[in-house]
């Protein structure tokens, strides 16, 4: 099938995520990603810490685990979504960081993006396609944020490369 | 609509999302990163070309009453937020969508990336049990908070509930000057394109 063996337009792609999107605003919400992350990491805490977890109040006044949560399945669905894509398209094999300093980028990146989502109760997605288009004040200063912060992390690569 | 069936539509929308992205290799990350580091925009387009759609239709179903619009106070948070999430995601090489298309492509570096994501979320949780900022959605009261540094809730609703203006005129305004921004990467693309024919 040709849509499997060539890459897709990313204009068409997102396009058509944007129409999808508008319908999903008219029945749950607009498409985000980190809250859905963040009940799968309560979900998790739960599960590791039991009733210890609602020693930290976060988890009860902020985020009480519930696997009913719709936003997880966004999330789980992108997963799935991707692995069919990757797979009917001869693209899925494992690939794991070559060098050390790579492994050391990701875990910071890693702990930056999802302090950085709880802080600002939104990810890149939600600023992007949710609270800008529907110009709240917010996704505002979400851009400014991420605009900033991707050019700090740029000047940051930029070294890393030439190094 | 109930809870199975919210679960159900948000998997349906995610797979299709999953797809799309894995097939075009669209990155958010890319599309800020590119834009500053190599002057290339192909991610960027397609995010502007997104967000032109997005703001049309959700301040047209905002001017009618309609939607789910996002509901929370928003401040300084949102700024430190999102400045360390984009210092993280360029580090990290890859957005929230991202992680998980690549995870899904058997990436074992975006699934360490979205391991550790879970871990700054739950050191986050930590922090915030000891200094409750930003406030939790409940203490929020959609009015400026300055003492807490939230200037509270804003939107296409809540400009045409001030001003007595359509929120689709805003929405158009937003709109156009998304284009303008749209148009000048096209323009830049030709004088690269022309400058690479000279260089030649």
């Amino acid at each position: 099938m040709e849509f499997f063996r060539k890459t897709l337009d990313p204009v068409i792609a997102l396009a058509i995520i944007a129409v999808l999107d508008i319908f999903m605003f008219l029945i749950i919400g607009a498409w985000t990603v980190g809250g859905g992350e963040t009940m799968m990491t309560g979900l998790a805490a739960q599960a590791v810490l039991g009733d210890e977890l609602e020693r930290i109040p976060f988890w009860t006044l902020v985020f009480e685990p519930d696997a009913g949560y719709w936003k997880i399945y966004i999330s789980l669905g992108m997963l799935f979504g991707a692995f069919v894509g990757a797979v009917l398209s001869k693209e899925f094999y494992l690939r794991f960081p070559r060098h050390l300093s790579e492994w050391v980028l990701i875990t910071i990146g890693g702990l930056l993006m999802g302090f950085g989502i709880r802080l600002a109760f939104v990810c890149n997605v939600s600023t992007f396609f949710g609270l800008t288009p529907e110009m709240n004040l917010g996704g505002y200063l979400a851009i400014s944020g991420i605009i900033a912060g991707a050019w700090v992390g740029s000047l940051i690569y930029k070294k890393i490369l030439e190094a | 609509m109930s809870v199975v069936g919210e679960c159900l539509v948000a998997f349906i929308f995610g797979t299709v999302v999953g797809l799309l992205v894995q097939r075009s290799r669209f990155c958010n990350t890319a599309a800020l990163r590119d834009a500053i580091l190599f002057k290339t925009f192909r991610n960027t387009k397609a995010l502007l070309v997104a967000m032109m759609i997005l703001t049309i239709g959700f301040t047209t179903f905002i001017t009618f009453g309609d939607g789910n619009p996002m509901h929370f106070d928003v401040g300084l948070n949102q700024v430190v937020g999102l400045f360390l999430f984009g210092i993280g995601m360029v580090l990290a090489g890859a957005c929230t969508v991202s992680t998980w298309v690549k995870t899904g492509e058997g990436n074992i570096g975006a699934l360490w990336a979205l391991l550790f994501t879970f871990i700054g979320m739950f050191l986050f949780s930590l922090l915030w049990s000891y200094n409750y900022w930003p406030p939790a959605p409940a203490a929020m009261t959609g009015e400026p908070n300055l003492e807490a540094l939230q200037l509270g809730y804003s939107n296409a609703a809540t400009l045409q509930e001030k001003y007595g203006i359509p929120a689709i005129v805003f929405g158009i305004g937003q709109t156009l000057v998304l284009l303008a921004i749209y148009r000048a990467i096209l323009r830049k693309e030709r004088s690269q394109s022309q400058g690479d024919v000279s260089n030649s």
